[in-house]
């Protein structure tokens, strides 16, 4: 008979529907204010005791590696450095070492477009006060920019700066390589799939609990309104993504915009782009190659990013968006579908 | 009850088991936010069979749908079980009380409402105990169920009318013969 | 579908006229309730400290290993007037109404609603 025939395939259809739907893992999410900002960590487990002390083990060692490196901390290993630069060299430990050896790293690949040495730079401009530092000061300051006066002896693991009144400052490096070390605590924890995300550096791995990537919005760098907040959504698995961009820390000033990215060569702003996100698989060269391709600029910024196999986004200077090949199925722009 | 009465509750009841299941698989932009599918299998059986029928349905599908999804005796099944009950309960109170008042989609109106009230009310005592919560969703919940409650009276309604009129022409072909 | 709507009762009308007239209504006085009962809560050194309404003007003092900050609500807002703290991002930040302040020297987070920030549903996290 036909209607039992349908029934039972109606109950069939049930049974399947339901078993596919009985997954035993979620996700748990949990946000803490760490290294001057929110760090917000998403685990995949099967229990929330496990989720909740991986994430918690998480967070010590991002607030620990946050505490050696923390450039306005007195008690910082970063502050020793800097405040014995063209006096002596300073032990430090292997997480220290390791950081600086991986800016200077990327400061060779960009040519400098990324240095850690933009310290008394960064000290002129106060973003907070909305105020130019005068274009003499800047000129002064000029030459104590320099990743190549950075001393490494990795026997001894000290750090030495050679000149005087020079200042490492780790801020465009650190939130990845913070978003590292939490994925590998994760992993030793047993947890398989997640999200870091330290601001806006973020590092995803394994897959969501429905077997998807997981999905990661681009903020817009000229938001006007709270619909308009993303610029793009981007699919990610095993990948680390982090965007510089101008909008973060700025003022206006005789209708230029004055932002935090500075280009160490000029002492200046750099103007070339809006924002750049750049997708690899870890996030410290995430976090660093954004600043380094921000200052860059479209043209020689993705020749940088094709040259060393990584994937970016970059929105220039007049809002045009940019996106390597290695992203596409997985880049959606917002507006465009 | 008689050999048709069972055949018919246990084909209704797969209909409904299978439509609960399918809704089950949907994405659900908002938790607790249910399109009530199962309701419109409810709802011919209380108008075409009656209120024992209909309540006889409704218990079936929520109790075996728990079981196989493994949550019964737990909070989504006390919570499916509390909804599925009173809404069928009023449903059947107002249809036997008050002949031709209200159509399919009157009816199926005041199913998803006390479906929800009772839902609500559930999750005020067992779970949440916020009053400021239950308060602040309960309006948004009853918006959403009055739209689901129209479109499920629609699709009610117009089951309801092919089966009857299939029965017509079954009594005409006889007839005929 | 259309031989359906038309056979809708007066009763099934006024019904639907009537739920939906009074869920609307229902939706804007909860709406209105909630945000009275925004409140602005201060962490200090990871620690809830102190909760506030937003709706009701006041200055408070707290304090924390740069010294004394000064935290403002007014006008259901809320800043940090004053720290010394040595960046100052978090006076930079300005007037909010919702989200959160850090102030990380200073070891203070000032959140409204207790939420913090919420990104679109179906975004794992923001870039930038």
């Amino acid at each position: 008979m036909n209607r039992k025939l349908l029934a039972i395939s109606a109950v069939l259809f049930f049974l399947v529907m339901s078993s596919c739907n009985s997954n035993k893992f979620s996700t748990y999410k949990k946000t803490k204010a760490l290294m001057d900002t929110f760090v917000s960590i998403t685990v995949v487990s099967d229990s929330e005791d496990k989720a909740e002390s991986s994430i918690d083990n998480a967070f010590s060692a991002i607030e620990h590696f946050g505490d050696l490196i923390n450039f306005f901390s007195d008690r910082s290993e970063l502050s020793s450095i800097n405040i014995n630069a063209g006096l002596k060299e300073v032990e430090v430990s292997p997480e220290t070492l390791d950081i600086i050896e991986k800016a200077i790293y990327v400061s060779e690949k960009s040519g400098g477009a990324f240095d850690a040495t933009v310290g008394p730079l960064i000290k002129l401009w106060n973003f907070h006060k909305k105020v130019k530092p005068s274009d003499a000061e800047i000129r002064k300051n000029l030459p104590l920019v320099n990743y190549r006066n950075i001393v490494i002896n990795r026997d001894r693991s000290t750090v030495f700066l050679r000149k005087k009144g020079m200042l490492l400052d780790l801020g465009g490096i650190a939130k990845g390589y913070a978003a590292d070390l939490a994925v590998e605590v994760l992993r030793k924890g047993g947890i398989n799939s997640g999200i870091v995300a330290i601001a806006g550096d973020i590092r995803a791995f394994g897959l969501k609990p429905d077997g998807k990537p997981w999905n990661i919005g681009i903020k817009n760098p000229r938001q006007n309104n709270d619909s308009d907040e993303i610029i793009a959504r981007i699919k990610l698995n095993d990948r680390a993504i982090s965007t510089s961009g101008d909008y973060e820390r700025f003022f206006l000033q005789d209708g230029k915009r004055f932002h935090h990215l500075l280009d160490p060569k000029t002492g200046y702003p750099a103007d070339r782009c809006r924002g750049v996100s750049i997708i690899t698989d870890k996030g410290v060269f995430a976090d660093a190659f954004s600043t380094a391709v921000f200052v860059l600029g479209t043209g020689n910024g993705l020749k940088l990013v094709r040259e060393t196999g990584m994937d970016a986004i970059v929105i220039d200077s007049s809002g045009i968006i940019h996106a390597t090949d290695g992203l596409k199925g997985r880049l959606e722009i917002e507006g465009s579908h | 009850m008689q050999l048709q009465d069972k055949y018919r509750v246990a084909i209704l009841s797969a209909y409904a088991l299978a439509l609960h299941g399918f809704e089950s698989m949907l994405p659900t932009p908002i938790p607790w936010v249910r399109l009530g599918l199962a309701n419109i299998i409810t709802l011919v059986a209380l108008v075409l069979y009656g209120f024992r029928t209909a309540m006889m349905v409704t218990l079936i599908r929520v109790i075996l749908a728990s079981i196989f999804t493994g949550t019964f005796l737990g909070p989504a099944f006390i919570l499916s079980f509390g909804g599925g009950v009173f809404s069928t309960a009023a449903m059947g109170l107002v249809f036997i009380s008050f002949k031709n008042l209200f159509g399919p989609v009157g009816l199926s109106l005041i199913g998803a409402f006390f479906h929800n009230i009772a839902q609500l009310t559930l999750a005020y005592f067992l779970f949440i105990q916020r009053l400021e919560a239950i308060l602040i969703i309960s309006p948004v919940i009853l918006l959403i169920g009055t739209l689901t409650g129209v479109a499920n009276g629609i699709v009610s309604d117009i089951l309801i009318k092919n089966l009857l009129k299939k029965d017509e022409e079954k009594i005409q072909n006889v007839v005929q013969e | 579908m259309k031989e359906a709507i038309k056979n809708t009762t007066l009763a099934d009308r006024l019904l639907l006229l009537f739920l939906i007239a009074g869920s609307i209504a229902g939706t804007f006085i909860a709406g209105k309730a909630m945000s009275q009962g925004l409140n602005v809560t201060v962490e200090i050194d990871g620690k809830p400290s102190y909760t506030f309404p937003i709706n009701i003007d006041r200055t408070i003092t707290v304090s924390g290993p740069y010294g004394d900050s000064v935290i403002e609500i007014k006008d259901k807002k809320v800043h940090i007037r004053e720290t010394h703290c040595p960046n100052k991002l978090c006076v930079k930040q300005g007037w909010i109404s919702n989200g959160a302040i850090v102030c990380l020297p200073n070891k203070i987070v000032v959140i409204v609603g207790g939420n913090g920030n919420n990104p679109p549903e179906d975004i794992d996290a923001i870039t930038g």
